[in-house]
Formats: C-alpha cells, structure tokens, sequence
C-alpha cells in the first residue's frame, strides 16, 4: 500500500449553490506526525476546507481524501480517523469532565475505562481536581483540554483543529502547543486553521495562506529559526489586505 | 455504558426535559386517578339505585293497593334505566361527563322523558374533566414540543453540533437516539400510568395493547412534525414558535371550525325541541275530545281496542294513550334528530382522519363506549324497556284488571346489556 499522506487535498473546486467558488483549485498535503497551520483572511476558504474534510461540504470537482477515504463518499468511516476541536469547544455544562469525555467517546465508538480517561485528562493537563467538576465554571482552555484528551484516547491519525487558541491567555496557548507537539508526537497529522501567526510559527511544520478559496503561499520551518515571523506578517497582512480590497 | 445509557444521563441532568416529563407524568397520573374517582362514582350511584327503587316502590304500593288502580301504578311510580360505564370509560369519559347515565322513566310520553336532559349542564360542558384522553389529545403535544423543538438548534445555539456531528455515532443517528429516547420516555409517562389504572379497572389486554398503539401513534405524528420543522434550521425559539401555532390550529382551531361546519352543514333541532313539541302534542289532547284520541291510538294499536268504551270519569288509559299518540307525533322529528346526529358523527370520523387530534379523541372514546353512539344505544335499551313497561300496564289498564302490591313484582326490569 502506498504510504499517502493522512490528508490529502487536491486540485478541490467547492460553492455552496451560489455559483462563486468558496475553494478553488485548492491542494494541500499534511504528513503523519506533522503540524500544519492554515492562514488566511475572512472568507479565504479555511473553515470550508475542514468542512469538506469532514463531510459537511460536497466539493465540486477535485479529490478529497483523510488516510486514503474520500469524506463525502463514507462520511462515517473518515471521521473515525478524524478528530475535529471547533473554535469554541462547548461540551454539556451539566456533565462533569469524565462524564463529558465518557460521552464523546462513546459517540466516538470508543470505550475506554475510567483509568485510561483520567491518563489522558491528566495527559491534558487538566488540574485533577476539575475531572469530577461539571464544566459550568470551565475555562475555555479548561474544556480544550477535555476535548484534547479525548482526542488523545480516540488515536486517531488526523486532528482538525478550527481556531484553537483564539481567546486563550499565553499561558495557556503554550499549554495547548506543548499538548499538539505530544500528539504530533504520536504521528498524527494535525491542521490547523488559525489566526494567530505567532502560535504557528511557534508549533507548525509548514504553514499555508489561504487565499481565495486556494493556497497562495506555503512555507516550511527550517532551521533554528523555523519561520521569518516578520516576513510572514508582512505577507499575511498583504493578504489581508488584498482581500479587503 | 451504551449509548442509550449515556443518552438517558444527559437527559436525567437537563432540568427542563425532565420537569416535562415528571409534569406530564403527574399531570396522566392526576387524570387517571380524576377518571376512576368519577366512574366510582357513577357506579356507586348506580348500585344504589335497587336500594332506591325499593323504598321509591314501597311509597306508593300502599296507595296503589288500595285503590288497585294500574293506571295510578304507571303514573306514580318510576322504573330506573341506566348505562353502565364500561371498564375503559375512566380513560375518556366522553358524553358520559355531559349526558344523563342514569333515567328513571314512566310509562307515559316517552320523548320528553329522554330529551328533557338532553340539555347538557352548562357548568360541566364549560369546564369539562380532566381525563386521560384530555391529557393525551390536548395536553401531550406540548409536551412533545417542549422535548423536541430543540434537539439539533439547541445543540446549534450551544455551538455543539459540528463537533457532535463529527463523531462517528454523531449526526444522523444521535438525533435519532436522543429523539427515540425522548419519545420512548414521553410514551411511558402516559402509558405505564393508565396499564396500571386498566389493570385496576379489569380492562382486558386487547383494548390496552390498543391504546398503547394509539399513544405511541398520537405521540409520533407530532414528533415527525417537530422533525419536520427541525428541517428548517431555524431556532429554538422559532421552531418552538411554529410548533406551538401548529398546536393551536390542530389541537383547538381546525377542530372548532370543522366542528362550526359540521354543525352548518348538518342542521339538527335541538332535543329540548323535541321535548316541547312532545309536551304541546300532549297538552292538546286535553282539548280534543277523548274519542279522538282514542281512536287515532287504537289505530296504531288495535291489539288494544277490544278495551271497553270510556266511561264519563276519567281514566289512566285514555291519558297513556295520548301521552303515547304524543310520542308518535313527534316521531318523525326523532328520527330526524337521530339521523343528524348520526351524519354529524359520520362527518367528524372523516375529519378524524385528517386531523390527529380528532381521530384520536373519537378512538379513545368509542373504544371507551362513551361517544355519542354509545349514548344513542343506551335510548335504543331504554325505547326497548320503556315499550315493555307499557304493554304491561296496558294489559291492566285495557283489560281492566286490578293493580295490587303483588304486582310490582311482576314489572318489567330494565337489563342494561340489551
């Protein structure tokens, strides 16, 4: 079998009954073991793009795949390998962190015993004393940190993740990067669509600027520096900016 | 831990779903203790009526013996008809609330006996009881609404439902879990409370079984309509908005207009109508001379008019005779009445099939034996009694034969099963 990467985009067209193309053209490749932020503009296309990842959107022309499954073909069976963690992770405020994690992997298809979810809380760095609080008083950070560690149980190979540590203090934000580089870790495949250039020239491998509904500029960390955060500013602002206009 | 399991917890810690569920709980259990309460009573009172109909007979068989007069035994006593509730009837007490289950009648004029309670008591029609069918055909809708308006906006509003949706038993299949278990919970809050209450008033399995149907059938076509409306990807508020009109136009509207319009399109004469026209009929016969009367009675009844010619004093059998000559001059207006009442009915079956509510409040009723066509044969047993009640008094009053005490063992009884 060849060795494909975990998510696969290409050459993918996709409107929403319009007419005007939200993707267009896009292509996009993220390894196993890797991190890869995706950037852009209001509008530029990054939350259609784990929308069709995750089988909510019906691309137009163009290939999809998570670990070789075309979402739109088998829904059920790509988002057995997908982990997704939306902007603003809500979980049932009337259950507590065990309970909460309890229900996601069961409508995950997991069972994992009680030891192994307190593993991955603590995993997730979530304070031990939270685990049997229900998620009332949670923190955003907080209730990512549930949501991280059920991703952390369910194994899975690709993570989506929609802007992850919008909101959060930078404690926090470093909290959640060092818990990425653990899952990276593990060899799953991360995307991460974002606003914050800072975190993911922090964490990323390669980071891509959406423009337009397709990549317009994709760069790899190398060296010790990994990425020219100014140069990347500056291009991300000119980004913006033309999309503004 | 399943994921029905799972399901139930979270639903066990959401406030609003389970003080609907414990509401309607309480709200069946109320209306079920309210519906046996009321049909004790009416059997109490039925079981008393022999105890009463002893002491009523006894009262005049004194005067009765010493006059030895048939004629003042068919006017001064009355004989006790009655429509024994069947074991559903605590479920929907139908025109059992409104109408007279217990008639005590005379020999005489028999229609205006019978309409002169047609007349429902307006302090009971105004309010009504509270009963199992009130519960489920009024009541339960709401209960549904309350449940389900907002299984995928609410998760939508909670910015829930991509992350739900995402999992690999999300989406699709949640929602059909959470609604089945919804649904399943509402079912039991309404139909585990009446097995009990049938199980006490001994009602057999078939009509149980059915009615477990009938709430599971009702319950359903309103959570395919809240589905329906889920389709729509509005709000909690609005879904609840649209769910809440759709109520009020299936529940209260479309039935009051279609009630008007049947109503329009069937016109039927009040029975107080009948009643007076009986009672005029009667009345006039004091007017006319007695050999009218007897004449147009024996023409309808030769088998009695070898009687001897009356007499210059008065006597019972040229009165029973009117009062009989009354009842067939009005019976025309009967049998029209009758007739109305039964395209009336006919009618609001086919609206029944169109609209859930009616269909299942005209179900539960007829299978209770306490709709309109279970009130229209308990006339047809008392028109049946009340025709053997006068050929017994005839046979004294045409033949002249004395009436004694000994007698009223020999008046016929009213048997409530025929």
């Amino acid at each position: 079998m060849p060795n494909i990467d975990p998510i696969l985009i290409s050459d993918l067209t996709l409107d929403y009954g319009g007419g005007d193309l939200v993707l267009d053209g896009l292509s996009l490749a993220v390894p196993a073991g890797s991190i890869t932020a995706l950037l852009g503009g209001n509008g530029a296309g990054k939350s259609t793009t784990l929308a069709a990842l995750l089988g909510f959107a019906r691309p137009r022309s163009g290939a999809i795949t998570v670990c070789g499954i075309d979402p739109v073909m088998d829904p059920d069976l790509a988002r057995r390998r997908m982990a997704y963690l939306p902007e603003n992770v809500a979980l049932y405020e009337h259950l507590t962190a065990m309970e909460n994690a309890e229900y996601l992997l069961a409508l995950s298809g997991e069972r994992v015993p009680v030891a192994g979810i307190e593993d991955a809380l603590a995993a997730a760095a979530l304070q031990k004393r939270a685990w049997h609080q229900r998620l009332g008083g949670f923190s955003k950070g907080m209730r990512q940190k549930v949501a991280i560690a059920v991703a952390l149980l369910r194994e899975v190979p690709v993570l989506l993740l929609d802007e992850p540590t919008s909101g959060l203090d930078p404690r926090a934000t470093a909290d959640f990067n060092q818990l990425l580089i653990e899952v990276r870790a593990r060899g799953a495949a991360v995307l991460m669509v974002t606003h914050d250039l800072l975190s993911a020239a922090d964490i990323a491998d390669r980071i891509a600027f959406l423009e337009a509904g397709r990549v317009a500029y994709e760069v790899a960390a190398s060296g010790a520096e990994r990425f020219d955060v100014r140069g990347l500013h500056a291009r991300f602002q000119l980004t913006a900016e033309r999309l503004a206009a | 831990m399943n994921l029905w399991a799972h399901e139930f917890r979270l639903l066990m810690r959401q406030r609003l779903p389970m003080a609907a569920l414990a509401l309607l709980t309480i709200l069946t259990v109320a209306s079920l203790a309210l519906g046996i309460a009321e049909v004790s009573r009416q059997r109490d009172a039925i079981s008393a009526i022999p105890a009463a109909q002893s002491q009523d007979i006894a009262a005049v068989a004194d005067y009765i013996d010493s006059t030895k007069d048939a004629g003042s035994a068919a006017y001064y006593s009355y004989h006790p008809t009655w429509d024994s509730p069947s074991p559903l009837a605590f479920a929907a007490l139908g025109m059992r609330d409104v109408s007279p289950y217990i008639l005590r009648v005379r020999a005489l004029g028999l229609e205006a006996q019978i309409y002169d309670g047609d007349t429902f008591n307006p302090e009971l029609a105004l309010t009504g009881h509270l009963d199992f069918a009130f519960v489920l055909v009024f009541l339960a809708p709401l209960f549904v609404i309350a449940l389900f308006h907002d299984i995928v906006s609410g998760e939508r509003e909670a910015g829930r439902q991509r992350m739900l949706e995402a999992l690999p038993h999300g989406g699709t299949a949640l929602w059909q879990r959470r609604g089945a278990l919804r649904l399943i919970l509402l079912w039991a809050g309404l139909a585990l409370p009446f097995v009990v209450a049938a199980g006490l008033e001994g009602v057999s399995v078939g009509p149980i079984l059915a009615i477990g149907a009938l709430i599971a059938a009702y319950l359903l076509f309103w959570v395919g309509l809240a589905a329906l409306v889920s389709r729509f990807r509005r709000s909690s508020v609005a879904n609840a908005a649209i769910l809440a009109a759709a109520w009020l136009l299936l529940v209260l509207v479309l039935p009051t207009l279609a009630n008007v319009a049947i109503n329009a399109t069937v016109p039927v004469h009040q029975g107080a109508e009948i009643a007076l026209a009986h009672r005029e009929e009667v009345n006039r016969a004091w007017d006319i001379p007695r050999e009218d009367t007897m004449r147009r009675f024996y023409a309808h009844h030769p088998e009695w008019s070898g009687s001897a010619p009356l007499g210059p004093d008065f006597h019972y059998k040229w009165y029973l005779a009117f009062h009989q000559n009354g009842d067939e001059s009005v019976a025309p207006q009967v049998h029209a009445y009758r007739a109305g009442l039964e395209s009336r009915e006919a009618a609001a079956r086919t609206v029944g099939i169109l609209l859930p509510s009616v269909g299942a409040q005209m179900l539960l009723t007829q299978m209770a034996n306490t709709d309109l066509s279970a009130q229209l044969r308990y006339q047809d047993r008392i028109r049946a009694f009340h025709k053997r009640l006068r050929t017994f008094y005839y046979g004294y009053l045409f033949n002249d034969l004395p009436f004694g005490r000994k007698d009223f063992d020999r008046v016929p009884e009213f048997d409530s099963r025929t």
